[in-house]
Formats: C-alpha cells, structure tokens, sequence
C-alpha cells in the first residue's frame, strides 16, 4: 500500500508526506444538546422505553457527527431499529437474569459464571458492532479481536492478578488496552500499537501516591466533620441544619477524591496510547491532556450534576468531548487518500446492548 | 435548475477519497459541479437521494444510491425536499416550550413510576408466584445468609421451647399456617440484637435478641408479630420484585447515558429501595401492633420492644438520628415508638 512517489527513499520519516497536522474539532453546543437530551427522554419515558433506541442514535450521531479531523466529520451509522432488537434481546435476557439472582440465588451464582465465560464474547460482538458503525469521510472501522485473546485479557489476567496482590494489575491493564486497540482497523488499513508496560506501571505508582496523599486530607475532614457531628448532636434533639452540611461536604470531598484519582491515571493512560499508536503512511496521534485539567473538569462536571439535580448533564457531558477533542492531535498522510472501505454488512447490536445493560465499560477513553 | 449553490464535500463510494463541490438541486434532480471549473461531477434524481433524520446541529447529508455521499458545509442547511415527517423529532428537540415542558415533566412521570407504578406492578406479580416459587426463594436464601452471617444457636434447649411454645400459641390464636409459619434461632455476630422474615414463612431470631429480651416476654411477642406481618404482606417477595422491576425501568429509560446512571440514578435506586423498605416496616408495625390489641396484649409492648433494641444501639455508637433517617432502611425508633404508644384502634 506504499504510495508510488519519489520521496520513497528513507525507511520511516522520509516516506511520510504529512498533508494535514491538527486538533481534533468538537463542534458541539451545550444548549442545542440539552434539547436533544431533554425531549429524547421524554419521549422515551411516554413510548415506555421504545423510543430510546432512537435517542441512542441521535444522541451518538449528534457526538460523532460534531467531531471532526481536518474538517470531516465522524459519522455514527446504526439504525434505531438495530439498536431496538438488540435492546430489546438484551432486556431479555437481563429480565431472565436479575429474576434468577433475586429469587433463587444459588442458581443464580451459576448464572453469573456462565456470564464469565460469556463476558469475551459480549465484549468482542459490541466492540465490532461499534467499529463498524462509526465511519470518517466515506471508509468504515473494524475490530477483529478473537474469544480466546479476549478471554485472557479480560477474564484469566485480571484473576491472576488478584493472586498476585495485584503486582500483574498494570500488566493485566496493559493487555486489555492493547488488545482493544490492536485489532482496530480503518477500512483495509489495520492499526499498530505499541504500548509498554513500564508506563502502566509508572501511571499505577503515580495514581497510588495521588491516592494516599488524597486520603490523608480527606480523613482529616471525615475527621474534624465526625467531631462537629457529635457537637451538634450532644445539644439538640432536632434538625440542624449543620447536621445536613457537614456529610454533604465529606460526599463532596469523597467525589473529589475519586474524580482526582481516576483523572491522573485515565488522562496518563490515554496519552500513552495516542502516541504509541499509528495507523502506518495514514494518520498518526499525539494526546496531551493534563491530569490537573482534566480533574478539575471531571470535578466540576459531578458537581453540577449533583447540584442541578442532573439538569447540567449535557453541558457536562460537551464540556469533556471539547477538552477530550482539543487534547488531541492527528497527523494525516498521503496515503489516507487511498484507503478502501472493506466492511461487510449485517451486524447485530445485540451484544453491544448487553453490554450497556450489563454495565460492562469498554470505552476507548 | 436554481441558481442556487451549497457549498460542501462529496465523498467517493467506499474509498477516503472526497472533493470540494457545490451541490445545486431543482424540483426532481440535484447537480454536484466542480468547485473551480463548474464542471458537473454527478447528477442524480431526488428520488434516489437517502436523507437521514435531520438533527440540530448536524449537516443534513445526502447519501446516493452507488454509497456516495454530500455533506453541505453549512450544518443548518436543510433541504427543501425533505418531507415534513423527517424533521418532525428536529422540530420536538428545538421547541422551547416542549423543552421546558420535558424538564417539568420527566421528574414527574419518574416519580410516579417509581414510586406508583412499579410499587403497584409488584404487589400484581407477586400474587402471581407461585407457593413453590416462594418457597425455594426462602430457603435459597437462608442458605445464602447462613453461611455468610449466622451460625447455630447457644441458647439452652429450654429456653428455645418456651419461645416456641409461645410462638405456636400465636399462631392458633391468629389462624395461621405452622407449616409455614416456621420460628429458627441462630447465633449471630453480624446481625447482633435482631430477628428478620424471609419470604417463605421462616422467622429467625437471633440469640443476642433473644438474651436482650429475656425479662421481657411480651416485647419480644412483639417482635415476632412484627416479622409474621412482613410474611403475611409478602415484603420479601415485594421487596424484591420492585428491585428488579426498577433496575429494569431505569436500565430501559437511561440505557445509554453513563454518567447521569453513576451520579444521580446510583444513589437514588438505592434510596427507593430504602424507601420501600421504611413503608414496609411501617406496615409491619401496625400489623404486629393491630394483633397484639386483638389478641388482648399492650400495643406498648411494641414501644418496649423497640426501646430496647435502642438502648442497646445507643450503647455501641452514638448516632444522630435526624441525618440517618434517610440513610436508614426503618423509620426512626422514636417515630415508632410514638406510633405505637398512641396507637387508636379504628
């Protein structure tokens, strides 16, 4: 696939004719997203549920079609209808689920090994479903991850590293992560990654000193707050309204801590695979989004949340594709003009709905 | 043909490759024309032209039939043939009034959900289960708790056949089933002081409880009918049937959307849960409290009853009631001990 030019000389830079150098755009309004939000739930709500596979798609379209890389927009491409039967399947078989588990909950146990060993292959079917929909200029991605790659990376390495105190967690995270984007290709150009345990390691160690430094503070308020509660309490026998404040602010400190702590790792983490991963003579990435920024974001965000009682979430929500979008950096090639779609048609949502209703996360952060 | 031009990017059939163009279009035809030479890349018939639901804040593309495709620049430009329905969802999602209406309104049809419909749902589908269905429930999850917190009984075999002779007088005088009504006591550290009903009819008590009370015969009497009242309105079964029924609702209703789930539906499914809970142990007092006047006793035995499970709390931790009524999953003991004090019988 080497475009035939005469700069064909030198093994690696020399070959790249960069064509386009920038930050990814995100071109979407808190207000216009509140509307669609609003009123999509509703719906949803007056249809008895039916209606939110249609806000699904206008919700991922409205996300995916206001992200754009020199210009072109991403494009989300599932029906409503697809994500209907897959939801619709999913509910099902949750419906069956959570019934076994409340009402006979021996074999419910059973049930939930079962869903073990299903796990790999709920997460592969979503991922390719996924990656199939989401197309830029006219070229489709893939995902061609295989169950037993799937199984070790995302059920036998995190067990063992349950046994070894956790020492192979990093490892075991690196696996994961590099098994999720490995297998990504865009059209008939497959993706190379190359991600190093050391920096897991070293992301780990930095999330763990955040962690201790974080909750020598907050035990310090816990602290003078479990005091103030004996006070007050000692002196009325009725409501006072310091007896309300004072757990609020150990809530927000607790949030704090938590937004604070998954902010350093996620935002070390993504940084590394931006920059370790290239699609070769068609694009490359650089991440660099700062920890310090993206907590106070993420902070911020739960907190207006929490305060207008859920009201702030799509502004919330496009704040953080902004920030996400203008802490990346693509750098397009000449080849990116040459790539063919290759991606065949039929895929069932269904995995990627039970997934959802699972609660399984595999966000490509 | 209009003179008309939208200015946009035509993108191959499954290839990366795009050009800049204009796209002009007349009643039956659209025209894609070269952006320097005006020359004509494409012309298709309207009729062979796919739009997508118009979004705000989206470009209405035009997808041909061969896969190719025209994204206009311009993402507010909506093309003049598009039929009214399309844009129907489009128009919902800009009117101001329905906006506002959705932010008035979603919070209520929620509660009422939640608090009203799914309620309702469950007591309909529990009448629906099976005695066998119970049954295996109760006992699948005795097992479950009695390898997690209990452990067999300490207490003297005597001490145990008066509880139960008083227990099966109880029955008699309530016409109750002792098949199914079934009293078990257990020694257990984690629930200390306690005594609970599993769905099926089985009451256990714990040694602590029953060592807490032992000058007290009619407060533990009490207690047990407390329990018998859970079993006869089938709390266990409610309980968990709301539970599943809820997840199910708020999983349909918010499937997608993370991070609303995690801050605010994670704290408030638990909440209802809790809520449900507090009414069912209200229930259950005014049916342990009902009986105990019928069957000639004190409704103040129930006030003791709880008095003491109080004190008892009282001397392990001093907690502030007035916060952790919301956290806890029964009303306060005060509230209870009051209700029960100035119990009318109607």
């Amino acid at each position: 696939m080497e475009p035939s030019t005469d700069f064909n000389e030198s093994t690696t830079n020399g070959s790249k004719q960069s064509i386009f150098q920038g930050r990814v755009q995100f071109g979407g309004q808190a207000g216009e997203f509140f509307g669609i939000w609003s009123v999509n739930i509703l719906l949803s709500i007056l249809t008895l549920g039916i209606y939110s596979a249609w806000a699904k798609v206008r919700t991922y379209r409205y996300f995916y079609s206001n992200t754009r890389i020199d210009g072109h927009s991403f494009d989300y491409l599932a029906t409503p209808i697809q994500i209907l039967k897959g939801r619709i399947l999913a509910i099902i078989a949750f419906i069956i689920y959570s019934l076994v588990v409340q009402f006979l909950p021996v074999i419910g146990l059973l049930f939930a090994l079962g869903f073990l060993f299903s796990m790999p292959w709920i997460i592969n079917q979503g991922l390719r479903f996924n990656l199939r929909m989401t197309r830029h200029r006219n070229v489709r991605f893939a995902f061609a991850g295989n169950y037993g790659d799937a199984l070790v990376n995302f059920v036998l390495l995190p067990i063992a590293s349950v046994f070894t105190f956790y020492l192979l967690l990093p490892y075991a995270l690196k696996r994961i992560d590099q098994y999720l984007h490995e297998n990504i290709s865009y059209g008939n150009k497959p993706i190379n990654v190359n991600l190093k345990g050391a920096t897991y390691y070293m992301a780990a160690l930095i999330t763990i000193g955040v962690a201790i430094g974080g909750l020598v503070i907050f035990s310090i308020f816990a602290g003078l707050g479990g005091v103030a509660i004996n006070l007050t309490s000692f002196d009325t026998d009725n409501f006072n309204i310091s007896t309300l404040i004072i757990p609020l602010l150990i809530a927000a400190l607790y949030v704090a801590f938590l937004t604070i702590v998954r902010a350093v790792y996620v935002s070390i983490i993504r940084n590394h695979i931006f920059d370790s991963s290239e699609f070769e003579d068609v694009a490359s990435f650089k991440s660099d989004l700062k920890p310090v920024e993206y907590a106070v974001l993420l902070f911020t965000n739960a907190l207006a949340i929490i305060f207008t009682l859920g009201l702030a979430y799509p502004w919330a929500k496009i704040r953080r594709a902004r920030l996400l979008a203008m802490a990346t950096e693509v750098t397009i090639y000449e080849g990116a003009l040459a790539i063919i779609d290759t991606v065949e048609e039929q895929q069932s949502s269904f995995a990627e709905e039970a997934a959802n209703v699972f609660d399984i996360d595999i966000s490509l952060t | 043909m209009s003179k008309h031009y939208i200015k946009g990017c035509y993108y191959y059939p499954n290839s990366s490759q795009h050009q800049q163009c204009f796209a002009a279009s007349n009643k039956s035809q659209i025209q894609l024309v070269d952006s320097q030479q005006r020359n004509t890349l494409l012309s298709v018939l309207i009729t062979e032209c796919q739009i997508e639901s118009p979004l705000p804040g989206v470009a209405s593309e035009l997808n041909f039939a061969g896969g190719g495709r025209f994204v206009p620049e311009d993402i507010n430009h909506r093309w003049a043939f598009t039929h009214t329905k399309t844009g129907m969802s489009e128009r919902l999602e800009k009117s101001k009034p329905l906006i506002l209406a959705s932010v008035i309104l979603i919070p209520l049809l929620l509660w009422f959900i939640l608090y009203r419909g799914i309620p309702a749902i469950a007591v309909y589908s529990v009448s629906l289960a099976s005695p066998a269905t119970v049954e295996a429930m109760g006992n699948q999850s005795l097992k479950v708790i009695e390898k997690v917190a209990l452990a067999p009984s300490q207490l003297p075999d005597e001490t145990q056949n008066n509880i139960q002779q008083q227990w099966q007088q109880m029955l008699d005088e309530l016409n109750l089933d002792s098949t199914i009504f079934r009293l078990s006591f257990y020694q257990s550290d984690y629930f200390a002081a306690n005594a609970f009903a599993l769905p099926h009819g089985r009451v256990i008590v714990t040694d602590e409880l029953v060592t807490l009370l032992k000058d007290k015969p009619d407060a533990l009497r009490a207690i047990l009918l407390h329990e018998i009242g859970h079993v006869e309105y089938q709390h266990g079964i409610r309980l968990a049937a709301q539970a599943t029924a809820s997840t199910i609702v708020l999983a349909v209703i918010f499937g997608d959307l993370e991070g609303i789930t995690e801050v605010v539906l994670g704290s408030s499914s638990s909440f209802l849960q809790q809520a449900f809970s507090r009414d069912m142990e209200r229930e259950a007092d005014k049916y342990a409290i009902e009986k105990l006047i019928a069957l000639g006793y004190s409704n103040n035995d129930f006030a003791d009853a709880i008095q003491a499970l109080q004190n008892k709390l009282d001397e392990q931790a001093q907690l502030d009631d007035s916060w952790f009524k919301y956290l806890s999953t029964h009303p306060s003991s005060q509230e209870r001990i009051d209700f029960a004090r100035q119990y009318t019988p109607q």
